[in-house]
């Protein structure tokens, strides 16, 4: 099982360089006069797992969208291994090293399984130019190809890998997505609820795929999840918003006894 | 001030009417979510109904006007809401080429009925003039001005003061509203259509005594109201109106201006297609909110396997060669299905493989027309020459049209590059750039190849390289990405590739494919001329292909057959006729079930994931209410997720 390196960008050798991954500073989202997300700051290191939590509607897509270039900040900076991207667009960010999945599965509906999956690698390697999305040279297709197998295999699609993506179920799209972006061999990825939809056995199997990413190819998440036994398993820190705003952070243990993240997740419930 | 008089005036005064038609329009595209291309039609259709009641059944005028007026629209509005209701899911495309189809089918049943010629419409109104600040204006004018501005008024007044108008009000300004909160949508969207339909009926019957009675010309006066709802960006009521009489006297002003300017004289009629085309390339995207969410396309398996597929393309290429044997006197017809296979293919490569929208395609093909004619006869080229430059020049000109595609996603897209069609089309057209004042351009055929059996085999040759360029693209890394492009331009962005230069790049290629179509439809016709390339050719175009949209690669050859070879074997003159009414309702059909399989498919992955209503995640650019109504939802236990906003993604938005 490799993970390859995409060292024709030399942008993950700079990621390999500065271990800081994705860092968020003071960052701000409003929706007219609504104010989603409120002066968060956060990183999201490699090599580890970072949780973020919250109830319903705290913010954490509308973060995530706005780390990943989908949404403009309305205040506030982020930062990719030590660049800031904050006026870059999703792609530049993407080339950059910065992957994502999303919450309502976006798969291309009409592609088959593994053409899915390796769009997670060769999107990236056509990038913006012209001639390099029309071109796809030798060595390339075999990158592609070897990313594309390591992916499918490591979340069991074997079987589907013919299949159309929009005829599948809700699971299997959501490893499809997680395939996807692990071909893509991005040094950190965004994960928004990536276990909602699976059962337990896929649950336990997801939580060893991230495992190994993150040990093996020291890749960095950030995790959006709603399944507590998964945050407390697998991650090493954890970020709590409510309302737009970070109200705690720290281990899952520390998280665990806390009394904020207790009333927050109350309040919302009783509320 | 005084010297401005007069055009206030004329301005006011056909703007009146436009800016009616243009609030009938804006009303039930906010509240259905479908911008009604048939409402144009639909005018033509109430013109009609009067002049069959008055002139021909000899009715006295105001019953015949309050039977086309007042009691022919609700019919039409029901049967408009209930098939606008089974569209709401589809995606832009769907949705577009529904209404197209209606438009087609209603003009050409119009034509076939009563003929193409205009009828002179009987002027029931008073025709002595007046004059105003030193001008005349006809009486029976400023009655129109005044009904329509009377209209608008009631309208308002309903809409501010009933509480029906209250809840519509609240539909406009948040269309999302409409499946959140305790409104009954049916009751709403049926008064919606009501009025926009009674409008359209209002204006047509206003607009024939000046025009005469033509479906075609009412039709696209009907589209001058664009411009109006680009003025009120497709949204406020007020403006829209406003936005009509500024354009009335915009276009007013300019036929003084212009005046002496042989070249410009198109401009005045133009002036809504320059203001549509204007805002929409100008005006910042989050502004322009388009009702309902991009659905995408629902998968499709294909009707044949890979392997017959092949097969029946060798068989179709064999029947192509040996063609000229079997059709005899036909085959001039069979020459230009060839040259409409390729204008199929290109717009197949942009609309159905890459999921883009563009209303501009037959400019393109006339450009490529006008350029080859200019160098074949005019330079002297060679003629193979001038058909590779013909292509070549038309691929900026696609580009340019790809340019609102980066800005613009969905109708805004679609409308933009219709208005910029419209603007080729009036502006262009008939400069010595492209056709020139005659509209017509001599064109020859290749040395030793200008028998028609000669020439065919040319065109056989161009036609299978176009397909196989295609084809070959579709299983190239270009076509993949095209191709996810169409399902996901978002999720392709987060994936690391620059989608504004994939766009581009298909938009260009695209239009190299038309371009060299344009050439050798000239070619085959002897003649690079206007007539066949009018902006409203490519929504019949688009129409048909649709139509064939199931049958995937072969969509373009049985695209061109039907539209160009079918109607020649007609049985009777009739039969020929009625033939375009035919594909219209074909397009609306396939629309309306292309848009329940859309929406079937996306609410069956909703239902597994066991999540709120689709329409309540659709929630563009949020409005304060729709966010408190969200906030409710989510605390009361459900759990919303939201698409990402179409209106502030950045590189991603569609
Ligand atoms: N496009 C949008 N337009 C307007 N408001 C939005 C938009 N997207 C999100 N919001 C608002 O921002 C807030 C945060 O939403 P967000 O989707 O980020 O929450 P979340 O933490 O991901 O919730 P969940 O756990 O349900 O996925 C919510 O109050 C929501 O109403
Ligand atoms: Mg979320």
């Amino acid at each position: 099982m490799t993970h390859r390196v995409d060292t024709e960008h030399g942008a993950d050798a700079a990621a390999a360089a500065d271990t800081s991954g994705l860092r968020a500073t003071e960052l701000t989202v409003r929706f007219g006069g609504n104010t989603a997300v409120s002066g968060i700051s956060f990183t999201a290191p490699r090599g580890r797992v970072t949780g973020l939590i919250g109830p319903n509607g705290a913010g954490k897509t509308t973060t995530f969208n706005a780390c990943s270039g989908l949404l403009a900040p309305s205040a506030g900076r982020v930062a990719l291994f030590g660049e800031d991207v904050t006026a870059r667009g999703p792609a530049r960010r993407a080339r950059l090293g910065l992957g994502r999945t999303f919450q309502r599965m976006e798969l291309f509906d009409t592609l088959t399984v593994e053409e899915n999956v390796a769009l997670g690698r060769e999107a990236r390697l056509a990038g913006s130019h012209p001639l390099r999305q029309v071109v796809n040279p030798p060595a390339q297709r075999k990158a592609v190809r070897a990313a594309t197998e390591d992916a499918l295999e490591l979340c069991m699609l074997g079987q589907q890998r013919r299949a159309i993506a929009g005829s599948l179920s809700t699971g299997q799209r959501r490893l499809v997505d997680l395939a996807r972006v692990l071909a893509g061999g991005f040094s950190v990825l965004l994960l928004d609820e990536p276990s909602s939809g699976l059962d337990t056995a896929e649950t336990r199997r997801f939580g060893e795929i991230i495992g190994r990413v993150v040990a093996e190819h020291g890749s960095g998440v950030l995790l959006v999840e709603h399944d507590m036994a998964l945050v407390m398993d697998i991650c090493e820190h954890i970020h709590v918003l409510d309302f737009g705003e970070l109200v705690f952070a720290g281990t899952p243990s520390e998280v665990r006894s806390s009394e904020t993240v207790r009333a927050a997740y109350l309040g919302s419930e009783a509320g | 001030m005084g010297e401005l008089a007069p055009f206030l005036i004329i301005g006011v005064t056909s703007g009146s009417v436009y800016g009616l038609a243009a609030m009938g329009l804006v009303l039930t595209y906010k509240t259905s979510g479908v911008f009604n291309f048939a409402h144009g039609a639909i005018a033509a259709v109430a013109a009609f109904a009067f002049y069959e009641l008055h002139t021909v059944r000899g009715l006295p005028w105001p019953v015949a006007l309050l039977l086309a007026v007042v009691v022919l629209p609700p019919v039409v509005a029901v049967g408009l809401e209930r098939v606008t209701r089974g569209l709401a899911g589809g995606t832009v495309t769907t949705k577009i080429v529904a209404t197209v189809g209606l438009q087609l089918a209603i003009v050409s049943a119009l034509i076939a009925h009563y003929g193409g010629a205009g009828l002179s419409f009987p002027r029931f109104l008073p025709t002595e003039s007046v004059g105003i600040v030193g001008i005349n204006v006809g009486i029976d004018q400023l009655i129109s001005a005044g009904v329509a501005a009377a209209a608008a008024v009631a309208f308002f007044v309903f809409f501010r003061a009933s509480p029906t108008g209250t809840r519509m009000r609240a539909v406009v300004d948040n269309p999302e509203l409409l499946s959140l909160a305790g409104t009954n949508p049916v009751a709403v969207r049926r008064w919606a259509w009501l009025i926009g339909t009674w409008f359209a009926a209002i204006s047509g019957v206003l607009l024939a005594p000046q025009i005469g009675l033509d479906a075609l010309l009412l039709t696209l006066l009907v589209v001058q109201a664009y411009g109006a709802a680009a003025v009120g960006l497709f949204a406020s009521l007020p403006l829209t109106y406003a936005g009509g009489l500024l354009i009335g006297v915009l276009a007013a002003l300019a036929t003084n201006l212009v005046a002496g300017h042989q070249w410009l004289a198109q401009l005045p009629p133009a002036m809504p297609f320059v203001v549509l085309f204007v805002v929409l390339l100008l005006v910042p995207r989050h502004k322009l909110v388009e009702p309902g969410a991009h659905a995408s396309p629902a998968p499709v398996a294909p009707l044949v396997s890979p392997a017959t597929a092949r097969a029946l393309t060798v068989a179709a290429i064999a029947v192509a060669a040996v063609l000229p044997l079997l059709v005899g006197p036909r085959l001039p017809v069979y020459a230009s299905a060839l040259v409409f296979v390729l204008i199929f293919t290109s717009l197949h490569l942009l609309v159905r493989i890459s999921g883009q929208i563009s209303l501009a395609h037959a400019g393109l093909v006339a450009i490529g027309a006008a350029t080859f004619a200019h160098l074949a006869t005019g330079v002297g080229l060679p003629w193979l020459g001038a058909v590779a430059l013909a292509g070549l020049v038309v691929v900026p000109v696609g580009m340019i049209v790809a340019v609102p595609a980066i800005r613009l996603a969905g109708l805004f897209l679609a409308l933009a590059t219709f208005g910029f069609a419209l603007l080729l089309e009036k502006v262009a057209y008939p400069s010595d750039w492209v056709f020139g004042a005659q509209g017509t351009l001599p064109a020859t055929r290749p040395a030793g190849f200008d028998s028609d059996v000669a020439f065919y085999y040319v065109l056989l040759a161009f036609t299978v390289a176009g397909l196989g360029l295609v084809a070959l693209i579709t299983r190239s890394r270009l076509g993949r990405l095209l191709r996810a492009l169409a399902d996901s331009p978002t999720t392709l962005s987060t994936l690391g590739l620059g989608i504004n230069v994939t766009r581009i790049t298909v938009f260009g290629l695209s239009a190299l494919i038309a371009g060299v179509a344009g050439a050798l439809h000239a070619a085959q016709s002897h003649a690079a001329s206007a007539t066949p390339f009018s902006a409203l050719q490519s929504l019949t175009w688009l129409a048909v292909l649709v139509l064939f949209g199931p049958a995937r690669g072969a969509a373009p050859v049985l695209a061109a057959l039907f539209l160009v070879v079918a109607p020649t074997y007609g049985t009777s003159d009739a039969l020929t006729d009625w033939m375009p009414v035919v594909f219209g309702l074909g397009a609306l059909l396939v629309a309306v079930h292309e848009a329940g399989r859309a929406q079937r498919h996306a609410g069956g992955s909703t239902a597994q994931q066991g999540e709120p209503s689709r329409a309540a995640e659709r929630i563009g650019a949020g409005s304060a209410a729709a966010e408190r109504a969200e906030r409710a939802v989510s605390r009361a236990g459900d759990r919303p997720g939201y698409r990402i906003s179409i209106g502030t993604a950045r590189e991603g938005g569609r």
